[in-house]
This record gives C-alpha cells, structure tokens and sequence, in this order.
C-alpha cells in the first residue's frame, strides 16, 4: 500500500471534512472515496472502520476520521485527521452563529448550499453502491438485499435507531457463513 | 458524549442547559442547529455553537473539545476487533454491519434529497455528481466546487 506522509493525509482531510455540506453522512462518503482511490486504507479497513464508527459514541464522521488515520499513521494519524476536520469547520460554525444571531440572511449563499448539498446526495448514493459492490460474493447473494432493505427500512418506517439496526446486523452476521 | 449521532445529544443538552442551567434558550440553541447543518463537517458542530453562545471562545473551545474526544474511542474498538478480524464469525458480523451501514446511507439520502432537490437543477447537479463519483476517479472538491459554482451561476442569471 503507498504510503501517505501525515501532510498529505491531513490535508485529504482537511479538504474533505470541511468543503462536504449536508452533515457527517456524506462527508464520510466522500472521505471513502478519496482514501481509497489513494490506496491509503483498503475498502476492508474502510467497512470496519464505518461500522464501528456507528457504534462509537459522540459524532460517527468524527470517529470514522479518528480510526482511518490510525489506520493510515498511527495515533498521529487518528489526532492529525480529527484535528484537520474539525478544527476549520468549528471556527466556521462559530462565525455562522455570528450571522445566525444577528438575524442576517445572504441569499447567494443559500444558492451555493443548496447546490453542494445535492451534489453531496450524488456521492453519497455512489458510496453506498461503492459499500454494496465491495460486499458482493458469489453464493451469498441473496443476503445482501436482504441486508440492506433492512438497514434502510428499519430506520424509516419501523424507527429503530441506527444503533439498533447495526446490533441487529451484528447478530445476524454471526450466524452468516461467507 | 451519550449519544450515538449527528443531533442525537441535542434533547439531552436541552434538558441540562436550557431547561435545568437556565444558560441558554430555545433560540440560541435552534441558531446552533442551523449553524450546524449550514457548515461544513458533522452536524455535531453545534456543539461547539452552543459553547460560542454560552461562553465566548472558551466556550467554543469547551465545546470542540466535547466534540471530537469520544471519536478516539474507536481506536480500542480497532485493536479488540483488529485481532479478531480473522475469525469466520466476525467476518460475517463486518460484512452484515457493512451492509446495514450501506442500507443506512441509502436511506439518509432520503431527507438529504428531500431538502436539497427543489427544481430541476439540484436534482441535475445530485445526478452529475452520482455519475461522476461512481464513473471517474475525478477528486471529489471538484464535484462539489463545480455544484457550487454552478449554483452561483443560476442565482445570478
């Protein structure tokens, strides 16, 4: 696997985790994108890594972050990767507060967020293909709908938690023979 | 941190700080959501707009600080499963978790289009940006400063 310097992947993250509008979901999304085209974690870490993000508590894309930079670097990889997300975007939310408060509304700017938000939508649908695609084996098949229908229908129409659908896939895995 | 996701604290840090503190109101708190939601990064960033409001950049500082230490978390999580990853069992439990994961991706992208295709050219920048991200190897700022720029361009023309 190449290997990244701790720059470089800071700032993979640091681009990443602060130009992706619409929340952690796709930010994760494009982060998953961007590190594996680089060769930087396999789509193995990467699944492991989303998945025991979700049962992390505090903010999934925060752990997520934290456990590809171990991957990549080390603790220092986890430290530098939550530092280059978070840092940027805070000062940002702060100053967004500023403009909250004071009851301003820039109209161009809510052009602009409408516009990365849907094209955020686009790549996070590609990385839910991209998870699906990588998770696809010959006599299993079946399972994988199966599995996914659940995740999404559960969490829309029946209103388990993700946490509780994750548990539910987590049971069911152990009895799945790959 | 107790909660699991994005918003999930927001009822608990309302019981503590609007209700019980009396250090915040509704309003300051619906700003720190809305503050939240419009930057860039995880929707927990309001956390970090509720410490603002509450006590300056202290309080910002207070609040990233909550934000960002539970992530480490999962290194330990790594290293039990990490030594493990081996085993048939597990296996069957990264790959099914995966899978929900995926179903649950799939199924945020249903508010997130809900809020964001309003008229024909979000749902044209979500669809390029689909068909670029799975097709291309193109780096993915550019989808999203192009979707930007291409929204600029609509609102002045």
């Amino acid at each position: 696997m190449p290997r990244a310097s701790l720059r470089d992947m800071s700032l993979v993250f640091l681009r990443i985790g602060n130009t992706t509008l619409g929340g952690g979901d796709p930010t994760i999304a494009a982060l998953q994108r961007e590190l594996i085209r680089r060769g930087w974690i396999t789509q193995e870490q990467f699944a492991l890594a989303f998945a025991l993000a979700r049962i992390t508590p505090g903010t999934n894309m925060l752990a997520f972050s934290a456990a590809a930079g171990w991957y990549i670097f080390g603790l220092a990889g986890a430290l530098g990767a939550v530092l280059a997300v978070t840092i940027p975007s805070s000062l940002l939310v702060v100053w967004l507060t500023g403009i909250y408060g004071a009851g301003t509304q820039i109209r161009w700017l809510g052009a602009v967020v409408a516009s990365t938000i849907a094209a955020a939508l686009g790549i996070m649908i590609a990385a839910a293909l991209t998870l699906i695609r990588s998770q696809i084996i010959a006599n299993n098949r079946w399972v994988i709908p199966l599995l996914i229908a659940g995740g999404a229908f559960g969490l829309r129409f029946v209103g388990l938690t993700p946490l509780e659908i994750i548990a539910l896939a987590g049971v069911a895995g152990l009895f799945w023979r790959p | 941190m107790t909660s699991f996701s994005g918003l999930a604290s927001l009822p608990v840090l309302r019981s503590d700080l609007v209700i019980r503190y009396h250090v915040l109101t509704d309003a300051q708190l619906n700003t720190a959501v809305a503050a939240g939601r419009m930057g860039p990064g995880p929707v927990g960033n309001y956390v970090v707009s509720v410490g603002y409001q509450i006590g300056g950049y202290p309080g910002a500082a207070a609040g990233w600080l909550a934000m960002i230490t539970p992530a480490f978390v999962i290194i330990v999580l790594l290293r039990f499963v990490g030594r493990r990853a081996e085993h048939p069992r597990v296996r069957g439990m990264i790959r099914a978790i995966t899978l929900a994961g995926a179903g649950l991706l799939l199924a945020a992208a249903v508010p997130l289009a809900r809020e964001a295709i309003h008229g024909p050219l979000p749902f044209v920048i979500a669809s390029a940006s689909l068909l670029l991200s799975l097709l291309t190897k193109i780096d993915s700022i550019w989808v999203v400063l192009g979707a930007a720029l291409a929204g600029l361009l609509a609102f002045y023309l």
